[in-house]
């Protein structure tokens, strides 16, 4: 099967090369749909911006540090408190709190380093007891040129307890999120990692790279490291405070999970610093078990690995058993952000026997294509970039029965009267780890099950009912 | 030997993230590391943990044999020297689709 024009596409043929159907025989020698490219004029994408990426995913995360966002107050509000990683301190610092420079005409006229040097020092003298800050700048301040490391350097040499990073990525630095991740990932091995010394508590120590305790999934997995023994210096960046990511270099083994958002600073830490990159899957039981035999084998404590594993399977096997029963042939979209589309489809398929029937992407790049056309089935739907329009038609074509995805889909596919369960965020998580897959399971069965959505549909009010038209049809 | 080689391929794109990563060089790395170690696993031999890239390799390559054995029955009564020869078609195959049929635009990429 080649790749697939939609029927909505009619008018954008380009699209073509961003839709692909699975045919048996098929692998990714002979079709791979193009990612990481420009979004096409014509689409609507679902699409963030690059700012978006490095604050929001990844740096927004950090529990001690000030998010300073130069620009326009938009800026900060639309990446502040969409995601929910709470911190183990139960302060959740970084959910409540964001700054912004609030530029308006007049400092874009005239300039915004002024500015931010103001407000970066009434931020540091509002809240005293927070040392560390990460100054983002945005599409305007980025025209205009601010002179962002000098403004800086200027506070810096008058506070010479703070510590700042700074992340020059306005949202039109690259096509989606994934030129953030890049940008921050490559800026803080270039000007952080290495500035300070971890203090080492284990002889097995790691970083755990690419999850950010979506409700709670670094805690839950740090549960199994804490009873392997294993340190784990950093993670990148759930949970985190600041400095433990200045400490990265000192780790023996990089463990990634999200090889999307940081598979880059896994990588120059292999390159610079020698330290093996091992990816796994964190999000399903088999998949869970592998990775921490993997880990187990790389720091020769596999007994340890084998213990763990069956207390878990014991403990929690019986409840994902439940929900299997329950879920077994139940149709899933998969619309998130990349990465979800090749972790999931395989461990909803074992675990759970669900049948994943489209996969849509954002910002995922080739690699995440191969990845995820091994593992998913023939006769799926992957789709890169995926625009509303093709939403509206591929769920005519396969009729999933549940769908994960983030919550500005979400709303689209609630007025279909189409469960969804947030892909990103979560709805009752955390969803990584043997009791975060019941977790899943359960609000993908509770998704399927619930009578509202179907009642949503029903009008009282009988054939007089005017009929609401999406702006689709 | 060909449904053979069809079940390990079919594991590991199934299976395994170290095929995809990043690079052209890093998938050769992953490819050749953790199949010769998975070799030695299989003929029964010790395998080299004297680096931390040995123990990445001995780490993907001891899961990988565990499952193939468990997946596999007719891998307890092959001779070998079709193992090694398997192993072989293996890497080969896993050269073709992930490094050199892959349409990967970023694979070649000098920077990470």
């Amino acid at each position: 099967m080649p790749m697939v024009l939609l029927k909505c596409d009619q008018d954008i043929p380009e699209r073509e090369k961003h839709v692909y159907l699975k045919a048996p025989g098929e692998d990714t020698r002979e079709h791979l749909p193009l990612a990481n490219a420009a979004t096409i004029p014509g689409t609507l994408s679902e699409r963030g911006c690059a700012f978006c990426g490095a604050k929001l995913v990844i740096g927004g995360v950090l529990k001690d540090t000030i998010q300073m966002i130069h620009g326009p107050i938009g800026c900060a509000y639309d990446t502040w408190h969409t995601k929910r990683y709470p911190s183990d301190d139960g302060k959740h610092f970084q959910m409540k709190y964001v700054w912004s420079t609030d530029m308006k005409e007049s400092h874009i006229v005239f300039g915004g380093e002024k500015r931010l040097e103001k407000a970066m020092n009434e931020a540091f003298d509002e809240m005293p007891d927070i040392k560390r800050m990460i100054v983002y700048t945005t599409c305007p301040t980025a025209l205009i040129g601010d002179d962002i490391p000098a403004t800086v350097k200027r506070v810096t040499d008058k506070r010479p307890d703070v510590d700042v990073f700074i992340v020059e990525c306005p949202g039109f630095a690259g096509v989606s999120q994934s030129k953030g991740h890049h940008v921050l990932n490559i800026g803080w091995i270039d000007h952080k990692v290495g500035t300070i010394e971890p203090e080492i508590t284990s002889q097995y120590t790691m970083n755990f790279i690419g999850d950010y305790n979506i409700q709670g999934d670094t805690q839950l997995l740090q549960t199994y490291w804490d009873r392997l023994g294993i340190q784990v210096i950093s993670h990148f960046t759930g949970n985190a405070n600041y400095d433990d990511l200045r400490g990265m270099h000192r780790a023996q083994l990089n463990v990634v999970n999200c090889a999307r958002s940081a598979g880059y600073i896994a990588n120059e830490l292999k390159k610079r610093y020698g330290i093996p990159r091992l990816d796994i899957d964190s999000w399903g039981f088999n998949y869970m078990a592998e990775g921490i035999r993997k880990v187990c084998a790389f720091f020769g404590i596999e007994e340890k690995g084998e213990e763990l594993i069956a207390e878990e399977y014991a403990k929690w096997g019986p409840k994902l058993d439940w929900y299997k029963e329950r879920l077994k042939g139940t149709k899933m979209a998969i619309w998130t952000g990349g990465p979800r589309l090749w972790h999931w489809t395989k461990s909803v398929e074992d675990d759970l026997g669900m049948r994943v029937v489209a996969m849509s992407s954002k910002f995922g790049h080739e690699e995440d294509f191969e990845k995820v056309i091994a593992r998913g089935q023939d006769g799926t739907y992957y789709i890169d970039d995926g625009n509303e329009l093709e939403f509206f038609e591929i769920i005519e074509l396969i009729k999933p029965d549940v769908i994960f995805t983030g919550p500005r889909v979400g709303e689209l596919v609630k007025k279909l009267h189409i469960p969804y369960v947030n892909g990103h965020g979560y709805h009752n998580g955390p969803y990584m780890g043997f009791e975060g897959f019941v977790n899943l399971a359960r609000d993908a069965y509770n998704a399927v099950n619930n009578p509202l959505l179907s009642l949503a549909g029903v009008d009282i009010r009988g054939t007089g009912a005017v009929a609401y038209k999406e702006a689709a049809e | 030997m060909s449904s053979k080689l069809d079940d390990l391929f079919g594991y590991v794109q199934e299976r395994c993230l170290w095929q995809f990563f990043s690079r052209t060089w890093d998938r050769q790395e992953n490819i050749d590391g953790i199949l010769a170690t998975a070799t030695d696993l299989l003929a029964g031999a010790a395998p080299k943990l004297d680096t931390p890239m040995d123990r990445l390799f001995y780490a993907d390559a001891t899961v990988m044999v565990a499952d193939f054995r468990k997946r596999f029955p007719w891998l307890a009564e092959t001779s070998p020297d079709e193992v090694r020869a398997l192993i072989a078609g293996l890497k080969a195959r896993l050269e073709e689709i992930a490094i050199t049929g892959s349409k990967n635009r970023e694979l070649s990429h000098q920077l990470y």
